[in-house]
């Protein structure tokens, strides 16, 4: 049963408003933050308080309130939420939670409504509540007939809805959610090109801005000759950013057009200062090594991995739109927290939080990158300067160049094994960077946290070295996980490969029976024909992983010759699989970006700066190199578990293996130089 | 600055520009056609693959002087309707995930499709060579050409 508190009642404009608290956010009062909206016209719309950074949140929220509305996902419009902590609650997309924290509460928001729609026929008809449904955008009665949505609206909107019992819709009549059939809602506007993102928003009177970038980490503007830069057509405005205040700091130059601020910004002619333009991405890594202790805690099998600078690279590079107008200001963004990048900015701006406005646009990728601001301070700074709407536009280069990178990281396995061939006792030490972009993120009990999720029954240290980071580091798809399962794993599968054991059966003896990773490890196991014996010339890979609520097994299938990866198995426990074909998207492009760094994608820093520029020289997969990928759903009664960033530790770990056939895996990418 | 005439989608349109801008930033910024996307700017990306006289291109790599008396067709004028086989496809089996690459992916997959309309898994990984997604649509890229290309077969 819903309180009269969170529902905002709509009698009077003709319209039933049903809003309910995200429980996870209880701690910060209760908002009611979801919201479910009919007018009189019977028209169905949902807030998303979320941005969707392709990870499909959109399409979950459709699927849900349809499904408790009795409707079709296409009968549902939705609204992106601006930024608004204290209307929304925390709107951030982080730590894969979005659906695991929004569910609840909007399949209640819309049951509810949908449970004083049905009460408000039964009252009209005067029949009992329980000969009443739903069905198709109507309530319906046997004898009665059906009246639509729309005739019931102003009736439902005047009940107390703490006299409604509201009831959710149990899995086992699910229409929509749980079933495969069913895309994304936005995928014809994505086909056509009709999708806004970030870099699509231009405000009537909007000017471009392109920044130049320190050409070396930490580098600050010295000189600063624009002569040339300002007489060029179209150029409007240089000025000089201060970081952290204005983004990352540099140069932008302000122009109508975007080829008139890229041309501006080749004209400029700048003297840099400070920083390190020495630094070297070898020398980093060298730097790790020489920082374990002297001796690992056991005397037995060792290995040392070494793990690369990754970027995030997202397709649609960084970029923000501001208006600073004298009376507040309004931001177009592909943030990853809307909510969270509107308080800072009027904390920051000494402006009151009601003058800042934030509106989420589509998001071409994130991967933990949009979470932070500089875009957006950068673009504030221009456009307070023009005193119009101003885009700043990242190249691609510029992306590549000035991200927050995942830090490097060098691991050190030991382990005593057993007469059985078995590891009985382990070690492992990691030395790394924190993540600068939080600067609590040094705490190396946090970064063991994070990182830290070995399932197998082996007990044993983990313990983690933190160095000074020598540039900016983040959030990068699954954070410390991504290096701390690739070690483990490929441990554990160089023990197996030393002892002769097999793989699976191996990890089977060192799982508990009956839990979840068992099962999704049988699954896959039955699923890649396991006990078969691989077909000549290819090799397979095996890593598990449980984290974010949800369990994974993937195994890989490689041909070690040619460094092909021909298959890729993958059996998830998600606890419940709203929309299966988006959980399967999840799960395939973890699996790439694991193919992707494990194959060769890295950053490295020379002279001072990253070499790496664009999608030439920072390999990301391709079409070509893709195997095939089978993903197989574990039905489960486990709670709704979170999937973003689940794939990706395992996936690299098993394809690295898979690949390096008979000989050890000590880095990734597999078998580069790393940094 | 100069004047110059280009067809676009159909339509003839006329824009000021200089000679050196990129198509891109001429559909973009002078135009409106945001459904071509910048994702690289220098031909390595594939997002803003469009079709110059029925062909895939890259307008991030061709000038508005080098345009002038060419055929252009952005992801806008790909259909009427939003209902190419490509298109259709590409819903039917769910490939986006952010998105931002589909434009070009959808682009690239057409264009391919009218000069074989029935490519192998080799043609298809050639064509689409450098259509970088950084989302990893890739394996639902490759099968949805193939609906596309069954989708054409059977409506001819
Ligand atoms: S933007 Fe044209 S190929 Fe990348
Ligand atoms: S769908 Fe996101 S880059 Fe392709």
């Amino acid at each position: 049963m819903i309180s009269r508190r969170t529902l905002l009642r709509g009698a009077g404009i003709g319209a039933l408003v049903v809003a309910v608290p995200v429980p996870a956010l209880a701690a910060e009062g209760l908002v009611p933050n979801v919201f479910v909206r009919l007018d009189d016209a019977g028209r169905i719309t949902a807030t998303v308080p979320r941005p969707d950074t392709g990870q499909g949140v959109r399409t979950v929220v459709a699927l849900m309130v349809a499904e408790e509305l009795a409707v079709e996902a296409g009968d549902v419009a939705l609204e992106q939420a601006h930024g608004d902590t204290e209307r929304f609650g925390s709107q951030a997309v982080a730590n894969s939670t979005s659906v695991r924290q929004l569910a609840t509460p909007i399949r209640t928001a819309a049951a509810t409504a949908r449970c004083l729609l049905v009460t408000a026929a039964a009252r009209r008809w005067r029949v009992p509540v329980a000969e009443c449904v739903a069905k198709d955008g109507a309530v319906c009665h046997p004898r009665r007939g059906k009246l639509p949505y729309r005739a019931l609206v102003r009736a439902a909107a005047a009940l107390d809805p703490a006299t409604v019992p509201v009831e959710l819709t149990p899995p086992e009549k699910w229409r929509l959610l749980g079933k495969t059939r069913g895309g994304r809602v936005d995928a014809r506007d994505v086909v056509t090109g009709r999708t806004g993102y970030g870099i699509d928003a231009r405000p009537p009177g909007g000017l471009v801005a392109v920044v130049a970038r320190p050409p070396w980490i930490g580098a600050v503007p010295d000189t600063v000759d624009d002569t040339a830069t300002r007489a060029l057509p179209g150029v409007l405005d240089v000025l000089t950013l201060t970081a952290p205040a204005e983004g990352q700091g540099g140069v932008a130059v302000i122009a109508r057009s975007t080829h008139q601020a890229l041309r501006g910004r080749d004209a400029l002619r700048i003297t840099w200062r400070g920083g390190t333009p020495t630094a070297d991405s070898r020398a980093w890594l060298a730097d790790l090594r020489s920082a374990l202790p002297a001796q690992s805690p056991i005397d037995g099998v060792q290995q040392i991995y070494s793990m690369p600078l990754l970027a995030h690279a997202p397709m649609e590079p960084m970029n923000a739109t501001a208006h600073v107008r004298p009376d507040g200001l309004t931001i177009w963004a592909p943030t990853q927290d809307p909510g969270g990048l509107r308080t800072q900015l009027a904390r920051q701006l000494g402006v009151p939080a009601t003058s800042v406005r934030v509106e989420t646009t589509a998001s071409g990728g994130a991967f933990g990158r949009r979470i932070e601001p500089d875009p957006v301070l950068e673009a504030v700074a221009c456009s307070r300067r023009a005193g119009a709407p101003v885009q700043v536009l990242w190249t691609r280069a510029d992306d590549m160049r000035n991200d927050s990178y995942r830090p490097m990281s060098v691991h050190r396995l030991s382990a005593e094994i057993g007469s059985d061939g078995v590891p009985i006792r382990r070690a492992h030490e990691v030395v790394t960077w924190p993540l600068t972009v939080l600067p609590f993120f040094a705490n190396p009990a946090l970064i063991k946290a994070s990182g830290d999720h070995f399932p197998y029954t082996v007990p044993g240290d983990v313990s983690v070295i933190v160095r000074p980071a020598p540039l900016r580091t983040g959030f990068w798809r699954s954070v410390y996980a991504g290096q701390f399962v690739y070690a483990e794993e490929n441990f554990l599968s160089e023990i197996g490969r030393r002892s002769g054991l097999d793989q699976v059966a191996l990890r089977r003896s060192l799982l508990p029976a009956g839990s979840r990773l068992h099962k999704v490890l049988d699954t896959v196991a039955e699923q890649a024909r396991w006990t078969r014996p691989p077909a000549p010339g290819t090799s397979r890979g095996v890593a598990c992983l449980e984290d974010y609520g949800s369990a994974i097994a993937v195994i890989a299938v490689a041909e070690p010759e040619s460094r092909r990866v021909l298959r890729v198995h993958a059996a998830v426990d998600v606890g419940v699989a709203l929309h299966p074909s988006g959980v399967r998207a999840q799960v395939e492009g973890c699996v790439i970006d694991a193919l992707s760094t494990v194959l060769g994608a890295q950053i490295t820093v020379r002279e001072g700066g990253v070499a790496e520029s664009s999608f030439g020289d920072y390999r990301w997969a391709r079409i070509g190199q893709t195997p095939d990928i089978d993903v197989t759903i574990v039905p489960s009664n486990a709670p709704l578990g979170g999937l973003g960033e689940l794939a990706y530790p395992p996936a690299a770990a098993a394809i690295a293996s898979a690949i390096a056939g008979d000989t050890p895996v000590t880095s990734m990418p597999f078998g580069t130089a790393v940094g | 600055m100069a004047r110059y005439l280009l067809r676009v989608n159909g339509e003839r349109r006329e824009v000021d520009v200089d000679g050196d801008t990129p198509l891109l930033w001429v559909l973009r910024d002078e135009l409106g056609l945001t459904g071509v996307k910048y994702g690289c700017g220098v031909g390595l990306c594939g997002a803003c693959t469009s079709h110059v006289d029925g062909a895939a291109a890259r307008p991030c790599v061709r000038t508005a002087a080098d345009s002038a008396q060419t055929r252009i067709t952005t992801i806008e004028g790909l259909s009427r309707d939003g209902d190419h086989p490509v298109q259709r496809a590409w819903r039917e089996l769910d490939v986006a995930q952010c998105g931002y690459c589909q434009p070009g992916q959808v682009m690239a997959a057409a264009a391919l499709l009218a000069r074989d309309p029935d490519p192998d898994d080799a043609a298809i990984e050639e064509a689409l060579r450098d259509n970088v997604c950084r989302c990893g649509s890739y394996p639902r890229i490759r099968d949805a050409v193939r609906r596309a290309s069954r989708i054409m077969r059977e409506e001819r």
